[in-house]
């Protein structure tokens, strides 16, 4: 039977290479998933045990910073290499840091803001820092501040070791600023000028007569944050508590909420003040001097720098009686390791310390180090204009510590927008703060993760 | 004979553990199985516990979770969202992409031209797509409020206007996606049989008859088989609006699946989460359902 083709059925030389070809095939999918696993497991403890691996949200200019930082702090932690992995900073990097860290597979240390301790700790994220070994390199209680120590703090063990605060302030032209009669004698911003709600609208008319322009340049529209980081530390300036028991009900004071948002309001209604910026345009406002202050976060300091070298700062003034300054503050963190080995533990404490001490690098981006020795300095008292805001971080206010609340989070969002229309669609503020406590009171009711 | 060889009638027949199908299948149904079916049922495992980002060992709820999302209005927000840019983008996806087909198919001069143009915003990828549309909304600087200006009207806060956010999204999907319509379109028309037409042009029919009596009725099929795949597409919307608003404004147009991810991945509740996943999983299924008892009725 020339024609017959060969069949499997007949011939035993095909049918044993097709069961041999798909065993193969089995087994290289095996393989490869087998692999897969392998890698995953190699990465994980691959790590080589002089080396501390760090996660950060610092790329730009604090990215080039930190690298300058560690390259310094090696004399203090001899034998020990920091190897970086820079994560794009946003929500997604604490998905990705509560991910890894739910898992045991974080990295040594990470930089995760102070605010969003109250997400981590409680869930048993992180693993406690050892103070007696801080102690031990160098970093006491007493290096830093109370408003700022306190918030590292939960149950009565250490989370964070801070490596900054990063206030909301306010930068402006020296030169407009002085033909405003708002600078003292020694060139810092006359804070009492601004102490007031209508003092603080008049000095935005004087600034506007004197730059030509407008006055005072806030970018919030569309924003996920800004809104909230102006009205939490106009609001702690009135000494309205803000208790968010678990479950709720949310315990404020609605009548001060709504004065906060009102002045606010009349802040960038436009007359004096650019109306409707969002924050990009706000920054453009401000450099291109179309304004001659802006409320900003200390953080765009060098952008402020790039467009006008003498540009000077203040302390955010206190606008409601009490002084408070609306920050958050990177801090190192110790992502959980159910099998963390005692020595490298120690190394990674030693390398922290080590960074610390190198803060007067980090200083030059407009942070202010947290570490108390870096600030009394001679070299850090003569930067301009970061030591005209060093104070600020005597006052500061977190966001709430709760779970939900923090950098990055749909809470800021959430808390945002109802200001947006506040400012923006001229929703009335008694009416925007009760519906900032619906929706806290929405974001309370839900279960924490913890 | 002694040679195994020698006779293939002595090769042992088919006494397999596994039938031969299986065998072939095998690749395919182990990946299926790791990837879909094992998550799926994690999920499903997941939606009735408390798991979260934490370290503590997730707990039994029963159905909690789903209790609370049936009593959860932002889930119903993002449900309705989902299903509004559904029906908002549906429409003119389907419409759009069968005028621009028939365009085309007319013999416009330099087809391959418009083929090309009409399809190649298909071939970008969604991140590109976003970046642009962000541009041409840009409110000072965009193209669409320039040309507003420059007839005189007031530019438009296409993104950040809650009554405006939802349309400007459909028109960036629609301007990225009508291609692939079109083409399903086109490719249906080019396989009208050309006798069907020379009969009606004997019998003295015009463009419009042939239009109407021919080629609508001829399209029929591939235009419910647009509509289906078209739903299906749009009821997964995630990645443009999360790029073009992040849901906002004040999650005037956040999807249910953006919803989930906000719960599941900013708010650490994987539980709760994958109880919404599911419950959005079963509106798909029905819709699925449905399209397809409508589509064998039309075939019948």
């Amino acid at each position: 039977m020339p024609a017959s083709p060969p069949s499997s059925a007949r011939s035993n030389g095909p049918g044993l290479s097709r069961r041999r070809m798909l065993t193969a095939t089995a087994a290289s999918a095996a393989a490869l998933l087998g692999a897969g696993a392998l890698s995953g497991c190699g990465s994980a403890l691959a790590a080589d045990d002089d080396t501390v691996r760090l996660w950060d949200l610092f790329s730009g200019a604090d990215g080039g910073l930190l690298n300058t930082m560690v390259d310094e702090a090696a004399p203090d932690m001899p034998g020990t290499r920091i190897e970086r992995t820079v994560l794009e900073w946003g929500t997604p990097y604490y998905t990705k840091l509560a991910m890894a860290s739910a898992g045991g597979r974080g990295p040594d240390v990470a930089v995760s803001h102070m605010s969003r301790l109250a997400g981590y700790a409680p869930s048993g994220l992180l693993d406690p820092w050892d103070t007696s070994l801080l102690e031990e390199f160098g970093l006491g209680r007493e290096d830093f501040t109370d408003a700022v120590w306190q918030r590292t703090q939960f149950e009565g063990r250490t989370y964070a070791v801070p490596l900054d605060t990063h206030p909301f302030i306010v930068f402006f032209h020296p030169g407009p600023t002085a033909d405003a009669g708002l600078l003292t004698k020694d060139g810092t911003l006359d804070t009492d000028a601004f102490s007031s709600p209508d003092s603080f609208l008049e000095a935005g008319r004087e600034l506007a007569k004197a730059s030509g322009g407008q006055g005072i340049a806030f970018g919030y529209v569309t924003d996920t944050a800004q809104g909230w980081r102006l009205f939490y530390g106009l609001y702690r300036q009135t000494g309205g508590r803000f208790d968010l028991p678990e479950g709720g009900p949310a315990e404020v004071d609605e009548d001060r909420m709504a004065e906060v948002i009102a002045f606010m309001a009349k802040l960038v209604d436009g007359t004096v003040n650019p109306r409707q910026l969002d924050y990009a345009s706000g920054i453009a406002a401000f450099t291109n001097r179309q304004t001659a202050m802006i409320l900003s976060g200390e953080w765009e300091l060098g952008t402020y720098r790039t467009a006008d070298k003498d540009v000077g700062a203040a302390p955010f003034p206190t606008v409601f009686g009490t002084p408070a300054v609306y920050a958050d503050a990177h801090s190192f963190v110790l992502p959980r390791k159910p099998d963390a080995d005692p020595g490298h533990r120690r190394r990674t404490h030693q390398a922290v310390a080590a960074l610390l001490k190198a803060g007067q690098t980090w200083a030059t981006a407009g942070h202010i180090p947290s570490y108390g020795p870096v600030t009394r300095t001679k070299d850090y008292r003569a930067l301009q204009p970061q030591a005209h805001y060093v104070q600020a971080q005597e006052h500061v206010v977190l966001d709430p510590a709760v779970w939900f609340a923090g950098a990055g989070s749909d809470f800021q969002n959430a808390m945002s927008q109802v200001l947006q229309q506040a400012l923006l669609d001229g929703l009335a503020p008694d009416r925007a703060a009760r519906a900032m406590v619906r929706r806290l009171n929405t974001f309370l009711s839900k279960p924490s993760p913890a | 004979m002694s040679s195994p060889h020698a006779s293939p009638r002595t090769a042992p027949p088919v006494r397999r553990f596994l039938p031969p199908g299986l065998l072939f299948a095998l690749p395919f149904l182990v990946l299926f199985g790791v990837f879909m079916v094992w998550p799926l049922a994690q999920g499903l495992w997941m939606s009735l516990t408390d798991a979260s980002f934490s370290a503590h060992a997730p707990a039994f709820v029963g159905l909690d979770n789903f209790t609370e999302a049936f009593g959860d209005a932002e889930m119903w927000r993002g449900l309705w969202h989902t299903v509004w840019f559904t029906l908002l983008s549906t429409v003119p996806l389907v419409l759009v992409a069968l005028g621009m087909a028939l365009l085309v198919h007319t013999g416009l001069p330099g087809q391959w031209v418009w083929r090309l143009a009409f399809f190649a915003p298909y071939l970008l990828p969604v991140g590109v797509v976003s970046l642009l549309w962000i541009w041409l909304y840009q409110p000072d600087l965009g193209l669409y409020n320039h040309l507003l200006r420059a007839v005189g009207l007031d530019g438009v806060a296409w993104l950040s206007d809650e009554s405006v956010a939802m349309y400007a999204i459909v028109l960036a999907t629609l301007w990225w996606t009508v291609g692939f319509n079109f083409l399903l379109f086109l490719a249906a028309l080019q396989a009208v049989p050309d006798h069907l037409y020379e009969a009606a042009a004997i019998d003295g029919a015009g463009a419009w008859r042939r239009l109407w009596s021919i080629t609508l009725p001829q399209l029929g099929r591939i235009t419910a088989v647009v509509t289906v795949l078209q739903i299906l597409a749009s009821l997964k919307v995630f990645e443009q609006v999360y790029l073009l608003t992040k849901g906002g404004p004040d999650n005037s147009t956040r999807p249910i699946l953006e919803y989930m991810y906000d719960v599941g991945f900013t708010g650490y509740r994987l539980g709760y989460a994958s109880a919404i996943s599911y419950i959005f999983f079963v509106l798909v299924l029905l819709a699925s359902a449905v399209q397809i008892v409508a589509l064998r009725r039309k075939e019948k």
